[in-house]
Parts: C-alpha cells; structure tokens; sequence
C-alpha cells in the first residue's frame, strides 16, 4: 500500500541530488584560481571592482542557488517525510514543484538555460505522479470521505 | 396510469388527514400554504397569443374556479394565465406590507440569510452569477411590484381568516395507494426575499405518501416523497423506517425552504445549482478535456467534481430549509383546515391548463408561473399526476404485501425455465458429441474434406449456443438461491437498507461550512468587482509587464479565496497542473522534433518489450 509513498519518496530525493549536481556543476564552471588570484590569496573577491565575462558562470550560479534552495530543502523534507513516514510531505513535494516550475518558466524567461528543460520536465512527471489518484489515495486516505454536502441540480423552476 | 376510480371521497379525505404532513417554515417566510378558490376570485385571467400583446379574458373580481376552465380553446402557442392584482389597486393603494403592523397573524420575523451563498462558492460561480443577474434584466421576469402585490394580496387572505390548507387527492396505481398533498402558495418570492434563483406567481408543490394494502384492507405507509425543484426518481423518495425521515405519529415532517417552497426531510441550508446548457462544441471540449485528465493521465478528483456534467453549468443558490419558522400540521402551533378534496376530479385542475400567475416569456422559464397540479407548462400531462409512483421511482418496487407472493411466483418461474434449459442443455449436448464424432471420424479424409469442414462449423455454432445455455442455468440457478434466501428474510421480517436506492443524497450543508467569519462574507460580496477592477487597473497601467502581472494578481486572488474557503490543497493542485500544462508546452515549443522522435521510440520501445515477453512467456 505504501509503496507507491516509498517510490515518491526516492523520486523526490533523485530530484533533490539532481538539482545539487546542477548547482555543483554550475560553481564548477567558475575559474576560482583566477579569482583567487585577483585576491591576492586573500579569500575574499570584490566582484563589483572586478568586472568581464568570465564572472557569468559565477552570477548563474548564485542565482540558480537563489531560485532553488528553498524548494530544494522542501523537496528534502518531503522525500525524507514520504520514505519515513510514509504518508507526510505531500504539500511540501506540491509547492516546490510548483516553485520550481514557477522559477524555471518566469525567472529565466528568455535566457532560458538547458539545465531548464529536464528540470522542467521531471517537474511536469512529479507533478503528475504527486497528483495521480494512487497516491492521493494513500497520502490523504482520512480526508478523502465525502463529508461536504453535495448540491442539487436545478433546471428552471 | 394513476386510477381513482376505486377511492371514494370519504375514505380519500380519512386518508389523507389519517397522514397529513407536518410542514416547518423557515423563519421570514412571506407565503403559506392556502386554498387556490381566493386566489382565483382575486385574479385576472389573461391570454398571450404569439406575437401579440396580451389580452384580459376574465377582469379580476369575475373570475372563479368553476369559471376557470370554460375557456375556449385558443391558437397555437397561446398561453391563459392568471394575474394576481397590482397593489396600487389594492385599497392600500401601494403601501409596503409590513407583516407585523397589517397583519398580527403574520410572523414578525424577517428573513436573514446568514453566511452568504456566495461564500460558499468560487469566482467563476461569481462572476456567472453577475452576468445571471445582468441577463435577468433582459430576459422576460417577475416585476418588483408583482411581489409587493403578491404580499398584498396574501396579507389581505390572511385578514380574512385564510388559513393553512392543502389540495388532496388519492389515487391507486400498481398496487399502491397514493396520497398527494399538493400545496399552493400565493408566490414564490426566492429571488427577491431569499436571493435566490427566481420569482413567480403562485407555487404548486406536493408530498405523497405511498400506502400498501394488506388484503384484509388494512393500510400501511411505506414510502414518502417530497418535491423539490424537478428532482425525480430515486432520490426524491424516503422509507417510512428511512431515520432521516422526521415523524410526528404517523405525520412525516417536511422542511419548506424560504421563498423556493422545495421541500426537505432534514432541516438546514441546501446549495441548490441552477443548470444552463453549455455549447455543444465547449461541452465536447470539457469531456475530452476531463477525460484525458482523469481516465488517461489517472488524476484524483474529489467525488463531487468528477460526477459533474460535461453539458451544463451551474450557478448556485441556497435553499434555506431551517425549519425554525412556524410549524403547520396536526399538533403544532397551526393545524390544518380540511384539505380541499380532488376526489372527484374537480374540472378546473382537468379542464384549465394554464399558468396559474403571470406569464413572463422568460426563455428559462423559471420566472414564469406553473401550471397547476395536473399540467406542465407545455400544457402536457405531468408526469406525477399521471404516473406517481414511476416519479418517486416506486414503479420498481414492490409494496410489503406484493413482495412474498411475487418472489414465489418468480421462483416457480425460474424453477419452469431451468427445467427447460436442463432439457435443451441435454439434447444439445447430445447432439455436440455426435458432431465431434463425425468431425473426428472424417478428419484427414481427402474426399471427405467438405463434410469435415461442415462438421467442424456446425461444432463452433453448436458449442456457442451450449456455452450460453450453461451461462443462463448458471445465473439462474445463482438467482434461485438469492430470491430463496431473500424470501427467508422477509418472512423473517428482515428489510433491505432503508437508503440502498438513493444515490445522490442531497444534504444541508455542515454546520462548519456555514459558520464564516464577516471577512470571508464580505470578500464573497466584493471580490468580483475587486478581480475586475484590478484587471483593468494591469491592463491600463502595467502592459510592460502584462503577462506577469495578471498572472501574480490572478494567483493572489485564487491564494486568499483558497484560504476563505479551507481549499489550499486543490489551489496547489490547480497551480501545478496549470504549470505543468505551461511547462510541457514550452518544452513542446523548444524540442518539438525530438519530443516526436522520443515519443514514436517510446511507442516502438513498449511494443517491441510486449512482444518480447509474449515470446519469453
């Protein structure tokens, strides 16, 4: 029965390493000996006086960072609730997709970057997967009893 | 065919009186149940022919019930009504109608309709309910005065010493003893004092009681059915033993809802859905829509939601059933008066098929009055006059003395037919074995090659028809054993579930729902001109950013109206699926070719998996 909770669990936490890998690679992109070498072995880089192209890779990493870690750490909380406790973390996992869904399609907008697409897509598949009536069956079992009054249908009179 | 033949007009009136409703108001409430003869001696009749103004046929203060059906029959299309007098001929000459000063028999009570209906629905509902009230004021409906008039015109039966009165009549139809109360009112002012879905002159509603005979000819209440709306069928109708139906003795209760007149078993607020007929072509694209959603993609839907019809939309109203008004009926604070008896069949319920108010066009015809007990507005028979028992969906139902002769009689039918069957099963089997012999006999025979394959297609028919035989004895025989247990349980006295038959029970909206703070009623009552303004407001001021500000003003409104309404999971759920459809179109528009090459491998990859593990197997 809670099989299909276990599985989401592990989805979400493939999610979680995924999103980590792209952030890792992202700072890996960035040349860190030039910048230590501008600091003169210091530590500490001053990115306003120090300007060119070489610089991007770090601002899209920050900015990947800004735009992820909160939903990262949602997706955690909710892969960790799914495997632990089985039926926890359900409108966690909804909200960070939703969140990251809502940076990829607004935040890069035009400059949309590739890592964006696949991110994209697993979004779109966990979306589904969190919404399929498996899981709701499993996740919100002592909710879903209809207890709301059903309306009439009225023609006319 | 309802018969009445059989019910002479004494027993009918013991009868009905024996079981006469309890009926409770709801606090406000303008208009009860009365004698339809002052209503017609105070009104107008009128006709309407296509294309012409209407005619005065009877001037108020002429007309009366024995008049009413002597009317000649009119042109095609032509519709008679009645019309109740306009206050400002009334001797008031207009004066509002206040119910505690003019009439001290009257409740003093007004209506409130607590947490407002809109609060209970969402801004589509909202904003179609707008647009209803817009259409309102160009389709054909009742006019404010017509309502004071209404008021009018009760308040003076009311001082004339009216009382509560209902129009009963008995009738016999398959085994069942029929008892209808057919309730007139004066008006049904939903729409104006309730906020409801609309307003008309006079109100025909009805209950029936449905009684079984034993043959000694004692009488026994089985089942009730109270009208609500155009409910049918099933749903409308209770067991006598049924706990959700209230008695007083052998009295059922009704709750009358405010102003709509429907009738309920259990006291509270019901959300009523008015429904209009989508586009053909819109309703196709919801079903595919919906379809693919929930069957294809296997998506959760709360219940409600998926049993919706593709065809319709709806806008919602309260019913307000809160029985805390008076209380009509035998041993309540008003009783009955004798019932206006229809045994004998009066002329002017047979002979007048008009509307019994005022004729508005309305294309919805909700504004228009109803016929009376007998007719529909088409002037047709109604279907629970002519057929009651098939209306409360009893047709397939049989009454407690019916029920042991018949599920004998059924018994030995069935005992008959699986005697003909065993014989028919025999002498087919017979003759299949013969055939296998003959195909077995002749097979690998050259120059019996054409009677070898004759055999065989006499096999294939034969054993097809032997396969359905054994199917039939085996349900029939299935059958024999549940009608015998079912007759062991009745004459055990044993009875099926009260509420089996009923498949969408409505019921009064929780206590919980109903319970709103004044911010979430006040949102209700502001938000569509709020949305509106807003849009506007972007549309004026932020095209730059157009698309994002509609989209973080639209996710704003549905956020705070999700929260009012307890719905955050679904608003999550509505976002995401909203995204996911964005998302999949922006990865359909940046890798369209690879999106069909992957999807044509993915396709060619199952198939060839399938029948893989089919040769594996």
């Amino acid at each position: 029965m809670y099989r299909q909770a276990r599985l989401l669990g592990v989805l979400l936490l493939l999610q979680v390493v995924a999103m980590v890998g792209i952030g890792a690679w992202l700072f890996s992109r960035f040349d860190w000996n030039r910048a230590l070498s501008i600091t003169s072995g210091s530590g500490k880089i001053n990115v306003q006086t120090v300007e060119g192209p070489w610089l991007e890779p770090l601002a899209q990493a920050l900015l990947f960072v800004v735009y992820f870690v909160g939903p990262v750490i949602l997706l955690l909380l909710a892969g960790l609730g799914f495997l632990l406790f089985r039926r926890r973390g359900w409108m966690l996992a909804s909200v960070a997709q939703a969140l990251i869904m809502l940076a990829c399609l607004f935040f890069y907008g035009a400059s949309r970057p590739w890592f964006a697409y696949p991110i994209i897509a697993y979004s779109i598949l966990m979306i589904l997967l969190l919404n399929s009536r498996s899981v709701r069956a499993v996740v919100h079992r002592r909710r879903l009893t209809p207890t709301e009054a059903r309306p009439e249908i009225a023609h006319g009179e | 065919m309802a018969n009445e033949e059989s019910v002479d007009a004494k027993a009918a009136e013991e009868l009905l009186r024996r079981f006469e409703p309890v009926i409770r108001f709801t606090k406000g409430e303008w208009f009860y149940p009365m004698d339809c003869e002052p209503y017609v001696d105070a009104c107008s009749l009128w006709v309407a022919r296509p294309g012409e103004d209407a005619v005065c046929v009877v001037p108020a203060g002429e007309l009366t019930l024995e008049r009413l059906p002597q009317q000649p029959e009119d042109t095609t299309g032509a519709v008679h009504y009645l019309k109740i007098p306009n206050p400002k001929e009334e001797e008031n000459g207009g004066r509002r109608v206040r119910r505690s000063h003019t009439n001290p028999d009257w409740p003093k009570e007004t209506f409130r309709a607590g947490r407002g209906r809109l609060a209970r629905v969402g801004y589509i509902s909202r904003l179609a309910d707008a647009l209803f009230s817009l259409v309102l004021l160009a389709r054909g409906r009742v006019p404010g005065g017509d309502v004071e008039g209404g008021r009018v015109l009760y308040g003076r039966f009311m001082e004339e010493g009216q009382r509560f009165k209902y129009h009963g009549h008995v009738v016999r139809q398959d085994g069942w003893i029929v008892l209808r109360y057919w309730l007139f009112y004066a008006f049904n002012d939903w729409r104006s004092n309730v906020f409801g879905a609309n307003d008309h002159e006079a109100d025909w509603e009805k209950i029936f009681v449905f009684l079984s005979e034993s043959e000694s000819g004692e009488v026994r209440p089985e089942w009730v059915a109270y009208a609500a709306h155009e409910e049918t069928g099933d749903d409308l109708r209770r067991r006598w033993d049924d706990p959700e139906l209230e008695k007083v003795g052998e009295h059922p209760v009704a709750y009358v809802c405010a102003g709509s007149h429907a009738t309920r078993y259990s006291r509270g607020e019901y959300l009523t859905e008015l429904a209009f007929p989508l586009p053909r072509a819109l309703s196709a694209v919801r079903r595919i829509a919906r379809r693919f959603w929930y069957v294809t993609l296997r998506q959760y839907a709360d219940e409600d939601y998926r049993e919706k019809p593709y065809e319709e939309f709806t806008i919602p109203f309260v019913d307000y059933g809160r029985g805390d008004g008076w209380s009509v009926g035998p041993g309540q604070d008003r009783e009955w008066d004798p019932p206006r008896l229809m045994n004998p069949l009066p002329s002017w319920v047979s002979g007048y098929r008009g509307l019994w108010g005022l004729y508005t066009r309305d294309p919805f015809e909700g504004e228009d009055a109803p016929a009376g007990p007998m007719y529909n507005r088409d002037k047709t028979i109604s279907r629970e006059w002519f057929d009651p028992v098939g209306w409360a969906g009893l047709d397939k139902v049989l009454t407690r003395a019916e029920e042991l002769e018949v599920i004998i009689g059924r018994q030995a039918e069935i005992e008959e037919r699986r005697d003909l069957l065993r014989s028919e099963l025999q002498e087919k089997s017979g003759r299949l074995k013969a055939l296998g012999m003959d195909a077995e006999a002749t097979r690998d025979r050259s120059h019996l090659s054409k009677l070898h394959e004759n055999r065989t297609r006499h096999i294939e028919e034969l054993s097809r028809e032997v396969e359905s035989l054994r199917e039939q004895l085996s349900d029939d025989e299935v059958l024999a054993e549940s009608l015998k247990d079912h007759a062991e349980s009745l004459r055990g006295g044993e009875r099926p579930p009260a509420r089996a038959h009923i498949m969408h029970p409505t019921r009064p909206v929780s206590e919980a729902e109903t319970r709103a703070g004044r911010v979430a009623q006040l949102w209700a009552s502001i938000s569509i001109a709020v949305v509106l303004v807003t849009l506007i407001l972007i549309l004026a001021y932020e095209r730059s950013h157009l698309l994002s500000a509609l989209v973080f003003a639209v996710a704003v409104f549905a956020f705070i109206e999700a929260g009012f309404r307890r719905r955050l999971t679904r608003f999550i759920v509505s976002v995401n699926v909203a995204l996911a459809v964005v998302g999949a179109l922006v990865i359909l528009e940046q890798y369209f070719w690879s999106v069909i090459v992957l999807g044509v491998l993915a396709v060619g990859l199952y198939i060839l998996w399938e029948n893989l593990r089919e040769l594996g197997s």
